[in-house]
């Protein structure tokens, strides 16, 4: 018997096959992958990241207060640039070889900028001269450093910490929960076409004599999930490199342990989606019927995207274990607040149980409409047809 | 030996198959002929399983045809259809490695059936820029790409000039070995005659005729034809026979008698010249038209 054993494994094969030959999803990849580059290296260029800003000084009480203020901001932060004098510091300062010019002045010292000085870099100097000249006043009336210093260390403590300051929290929220949208909303597309190409060009018919009907969905599934999965992979991998080579490395130690959540969150809201998005396509009988056959779909993405971007935080934690919307929400929850280890996987059984539903209805329906290619059918009257 | 045995179906209360049953035996070709609507691609669509049976049952040597048999057939759907946008050669391979051929296998006949059917320079072009007779010659190519165990070819010459029937039938027989049954769908019932070797005529879905095709033709008449140089008028006085028609030296009878038509034809040798004496073959179309009458 010359029978394949597993004919969605090929369905699947060349699923993944033509689509790495379309020039258009080739395309739209490397888009994605430049935006990505894109956003994640010119933040760190734009924050001045990897140079210290540079500091002209003319005298060795100058050069200390730099110092200082370099230590205070973590060792890089500023670099002193040594002038012989005055006119030389303002020249450099005019032609822009250093962002600010620290002079010793009648009663300390004076910041010297072209047009304007960062409040960051005026308000470390300040800082840092402030300290050094107390530190020097303290030693002439016999205290030492330490002796000063006592009891003025102010320090920070939050009840309620997150991972990741508030901004940043609301970019992941919104990037994660972007991700699994575009990437749901693009293949689900591409799955609703590939079937109604299918129906359209007749091919159906002789691959329904050929292999079981669920092979053909199960294998279209799988290859599209294998697509998106890889592209997200690549995505990723893009973007990790950009974090390495602009020294923002720091970032993936919080991104890291939510990674494998975020695997199977997606895998899991992907193919109960990608069901749905086969019956779209095996209800419609001509592409242009694929606007009306995948409005279910959409919505279904839809909603819970623009729920998990603009809803409060409450609304968000019960999104979070909503099947579909949990796929969005749970693992940015998960990066930027300290989410019990219990509610992620009591939203990813929610979601198994939904998908299995799903996929199973899913499965029935397209198995019932694939072959219909007399007109477009509606969910409803979908139901009620009796197989084959 | 494929068999569909008692086959009902019904949409709805349009009662399309009416307990159809009929052979199709290894090494012939059956032809399968009806009016349009009679449902020959109700029942071929549902020996492919594309259809399920209301009641009845496709039986493939004396056992239920199962899902894994059928998957060695070779079907050509009556609304033809391929990957418009892959190139033929990968689209036959993976058709090949559908039915469950080894991937070197499928390219290896693939290769084979592109050659003699003239479209191997083409191997790589995408299906939809080939002509529309092209485009069917890989149709036929897709059924056939993994030596199934059994052909079901809906209207498969329908479209085609004379030529390019004469080559899809030359590749039918050389590539359909004695085991395997065939059966096809015609309106062209000349087509029909010449190549089938069996016929199963439907009508409002119920099988109205069934046999060889020899059999058919010949054997539903005892009209014989009769043309001597002279006159016939004759034959009128004969015994055991009944004349349908004398005009000069041609006339038509009925054979009532056994053998009588031997006598006459002694008879006729002993008047003069005989210039044709033989049994009036119907053409398939009186056969057909008779049957769905």
């Amino acid at each position: 018997m010359k029978t394949l054993d597993k004919p969605w494994v090929l369905i699947a094969e060349r699923e993944i096959t033509t689509k790495l030959r379309d020039k258009t999803f080739i395309g739209s990849t490397l888009v994605m992958l430049l935006i990505v580059m894109v956003a994640v290296i010119l933040p760190a260029i734009l924050a001045g990241k990897g140079g210290a800003d540079k500091i002209g000084v003319i005298d060795d009480a100058g050069q200390k207060v730099v110092q200082t203020a370099s230590a205070t901001a973590g060792g890089d932060g500023y670099e002193a640039t040594r002038f012989a004098d005055r006119p030389a510091a303002e020249k450099a300062v005019t032609d822009g070889k250093v962002k600010a010019a620290l002079l010793p002045d009648a009663d300390g010292y004076v910041v010297l900028g072209k047009d304007r000085v960062d409040s960051g870099v005026e308000g470390a100097l300040r800082e840092a001269a402030a300290a050094v000249g107390m530190e020097a006043n303290a030693g002439k009336a016999g205290l030492s450093p330490a002796e000063l210093h006592a009891g003025t260390k102010v320090s920070l403590q939050l009840l309620k910490p997150g991972p990741l300051p508030d901004i940043v929290s609301d970019f992941v929220n919104i990037g994660l929960a972007l991700v699994f949208y575009m990437t749901a909303l693009g293949f689900g597309m591409m799955i609703a076409q590939s079937v109604v190409q299918e129906k359209e060009s007749r091919v159906v018919e002789i691959l329904a004599a050929a292999v079981p009907i669920r092979s053909l969905l199960w294998g279209k599934v799988l290859g599209n999930t294998v697509l998106a999965l890889s592209q997200i992979v690549v995505i990723a991998g893009a973007s990790l490199i950009g974090l390495l080579a602009t020294d923002q490395a720091d970032i993936l130690e919080v991104v890291a342990p939510v990674a494998g959540w975020f695997v199977v969150f997606f895998v899991l809201g992907f193919v109960a989606l990608a069901g749905l998005w086969a019956v779209a396509g095996s209800l419609a009988t001509r592409q242009e019927d694929l606007g009306s056959t995948t409005l279910p779909g959409q919505m279904i993405l839809m909603i819970p995207f623009f729920f998990s971007v603009f809803a409060g935080s409450s609304a968000k934690t019960v999104a979070s274990f909503v099947p579909i919307a949990s796929s969005m929400s749970m693992p940015g929850r998960m990066l930027t607040e300290d989410v019990p280890v219990w509610q992620p996987l009591a939203a990813i059984a929610l979601l198994l149980v939904a998908t299995v539903l799903i996929v199973r209805v899913g499965a029935r329906l397209y198995e019932r409409t694939l072959l219909q290619t007399g007109r477009r059918l509606g969910y409803r009257e979908a139901l009620a047809l009796e197989s084959k | 030996m494929l068999r569909v045995a008692g086959l009902t179906r019904r949409f709805g209360d349009h009662l399309a198959l009416d307990d159809v049953t009929f052979d199709v035996v290894p090494g012939r070709m059956t032809g399968f002929v009806g009016a349009n609507g009679a449902g020959k691609t109700t029942t071929m669509r549902i020996i492919l399983g594309v259809l399920a049976a209301t009641a009845g049952e496709v039986r493939w040597q004396d056992k239920p045809l199962t899902g894994a048999v059928r998957r060695d057939f070779g079907y050509m759907p009556e609304e033809r259809g391929l990957y418009p946008k892959m190139k033929i050669r990968d689209q036959l391979v993976f058709f090949g490695r559908l039915h469950g051929l080894a991937p070197e296998r499928a390219g290896t006949r693939t290769d084979k059936i592109l050659g003699r059917l003239g479209l191997a320079e083409r191997a790589s072009d995408v299906l939809e820029t080939l002509s529309l007779g092209n485009q069917q010659r890989v149709q036929i190519a897709a059924a056939l790409v993994h030596e199934p165990i059994a052909l079901v070819l809906d209207e498969p010459f329908s479209g085609l000039d004379p030529l390019a029937v004469d080559a899809m039938v030359d590749l039918l027989r050389e590539e359909v070995t004695p085991e395997v049954p065939v059966l096809f769908s015609s309106h062209q019932l000349d087509l029909v005659e010449r190549l089938c070797d069996d016929l199963v005529v439907l009508s409002r879905g119920k099988v109205v005729a069934a046999g060889a095709v020899s059999e058919l033709a010949a054997g539903s008449t005892s009209t014989y034809r009769l043309v001597v140089d002279g006159d016939a008028g004759w034959l009128r006085d004969v015994r055991g026979i009944q004349v349908r028609d004398v005009a000069g030296g041609t006339a038509l009878f009925d054979v009532l008698d056994d053998a009588v038509e031997q006598k006459i034809l002694s008879e006729a040798i002993s008047r003069g010249p005989v210039l044709e004496f033989g049994p009036e073959r119907v053409a398939l179309s009186d056969v057909f038209r008779e049957a769905t009458r």
